[in-house]
């Protein structure tokens, strides 16, 4: 069992990772080859896990009807949702418009999954302004900067801001565009690379650990 | 007067929700006009960018934004596929967001027809991939094998404008607008890579995280924001949705930053009291 289970997973992985990782660097025709070969293998195994993600939402949401958990009438719309769609996906036969009309799925697409997927986003204004209100208290220098940033980044943002701040800061000659962009440029651009190097190398350190399998994680419980 | 203060401070919250409701509904159904008095580097690029394309030259457009963030976004999109038709650049219209089906169907339904344009001549549509760095890569080599067919499920080397098209060396260029990483992954896997000039679109709030990508040029320009999509609506002289959308975002951000500051000042005056 320990060779299905252990050793056989970690071969594969060591094998693949390896090929994988050099054909990013070797431009040869194999390379190139391979990579076509091993691409349409990576969306035959995206699609056996996009299906097996419906599995296990279907199975955790009939797990919650079937308990009565607080909230399991939500879990219903889950399967009403999915099953209208796919019903309006089937009879347009894929298609959301056809010859400039629009199908069953053009018609579910424009009227309940654009508005209900915008309405979750709009939300999210209502939780800024009641967190600029009540929460954003500028209690330290760090907050305080944080503030200035954020104040400039929003002025930046909007034509009202310019002409605020040119009635107010025109003095200065400078844009709020300018000093926008120099935030963005400066100080954000440098955290921001020292994240991205951070994230780089933490993510080549992982690979490198599950390639020569010392990093296990993805083989599940023992 | 500490108490009333402290009565403030603890505001229900339903009057603010009430405040910004009106502040976003108002300038919507009676806009105010404010126009952008300055249009952004990055976003000049961009338009320079289609400008200055030779007639006939090819650019992707990939369309990676889902209703959620389609208000930003999709002004950005009509308006630089507006451009691209107005210069007579052909565009190849991809996505790797399942649900923006539906907004390119909007943007192909509406926009060629204003420019004569005709499908698989001047621009053609490809399907929905679940794997994006699949096809990235695999582009490199032969965008045929990896989509050899449109969306319309038709072979995509019947088309005239796709005959002279194998891979990233016939494209002048690649548009990413996307609300999520994947502008990233063009500037990694296939700008980096291959030299392909990479330019992109992007919501405010991601805006900030391209700097270092727009100031090592591996960006080419960058369209930021329902403000981003309102310059180039101006550049180009055809105002939609992004003119019209930042009357209510200029409110709703003055909102903001006034209950920001209001509510610290009332915590100062609470702390000498």
């Amino acid at each position: 069992m320990n060779i299905i289970k252990k050793y056989i997973p970690l071969t594969i992985v060591f094998i693949f990772g390896i090929i994988t990782l050099a054909s990013y660097y070797v431009p040869h025709r194999a390379s190139d080859e391979y990579l076509e070969w091993i691409n349409k293998w990576e969306n035959i195994v995206s699609a056996f896990a996009l299906f097996l993600g419906m599995i296990s939402l279907f199975y955790s949401h009939y797990k919650k009807i079937q308990r009565k958990v607080d909230g399991w009438g939500y879990s219903l719309f889950v399967y009403i949702g999915f099953f209208i769609i796919m019903g309006a996906a089937i009879l347009s036969k894929g298609n959301i418009s056809k010859e400039g009309k629009l199908t069953y799925l053009g018609w579910s697409f424009n009227n309940i999954f654009n508005p209900l997927s915008a309405t979750m986003f709009s939300v999210l204004a209502f939780f800024i302004i009641s967190t600029a209100y009540r929460s954003f208290k500028i209690k330290s220098f760090a907050a305080f900067l944080l503030f200035i940033c954020g104040l400039i980044l929003m002025l930046g943002n909007i034509p009202l801001g310019e002409i605020i701040w040119d009635k107010v800061f025109g003095w200065t000659k400078l844009t709020i565009g300018e000093i926008k962009d120099w935030i963005i440029s400066v100080p954000s651009t440098a955290g921001r690379r020292g994240i991205m190097i951070g994230i780089a190398i933490g993510a080549a350190v992982t690979s490198l650990k599950i390639i020569f399998g010392i990093e296990r994680g993805y083989m599940g419980k023992e | 007067m500490k108490e009333k203060l402290n009565k403030i401070l603890k505001l229900d919250r339903r009057y603010l929700f009430v405040l910004l409701t009106l502040s976003i509904v108002i300038p919507i159904i009676k806009p105010i006009g404010i126009p952008s008095k300055s249009i952004s580097t990055s976003v000049k690029d961009t338009y320079n960018f289609i400008e200055n394309l030779p007639e006939g030259s090819t650019i992707i457009l990939s369309l990676d934004y889902d209703p959620s963030t389609a208000p930003e976004l999709h002004p950005m999109a009509s308006a630089v596929l507006k451009h691209a038709f107005k210069k007579n650049i052909k565009v190849i219209i991809l996505t790797f967001i399942a649900g923006s089906g539906g907004l390119i169907d909007e943007l192909v339904r509406t926009i060629p027809p204003q420019y004569s344009k005709e499908y698989g001549k001047d621009y053609v549509v490809l399907p929905y991939m679940a794997n994006p760095l699949a096809a990235l890569t695999q582009m490199a080599s032969d965008i045929h094998s990896f989509y050899d067919k449109d969306i319309n499920n038709k072979p995509l080397k019947d088309y005239e404008m796709m005959k002279n098209i194998k891979n990233y060396k016939d494209v002048a260029g690649v548009i990413g607008i996307t609300g999520t990483a994947l502008l990233d992954y063009w500037v990694v896997y296939v700008g980096d890579k291959y030299g392909v000039p990479i330019l992109g679109g992007v919501t405010a709030i991601s805006q900030v995280g391209y700097g270092p990508y727009l100031q090592k040029k591996q960006l080419k320009g960058l369209i930021g924001g329902m403000k981003g999509a309102a310059e180039y609506e101006k550049l180009i002289s055809q105002p939609w949705k992004g003119t019209s959308g930042i009357d209510a975002l200029n409110i709703a951000h003055i909102l903001v930053i006034v209950f920001i500051i209001f509510s610290n000042i009332v915590l100062l005056i609470l702390k000498f009291l």
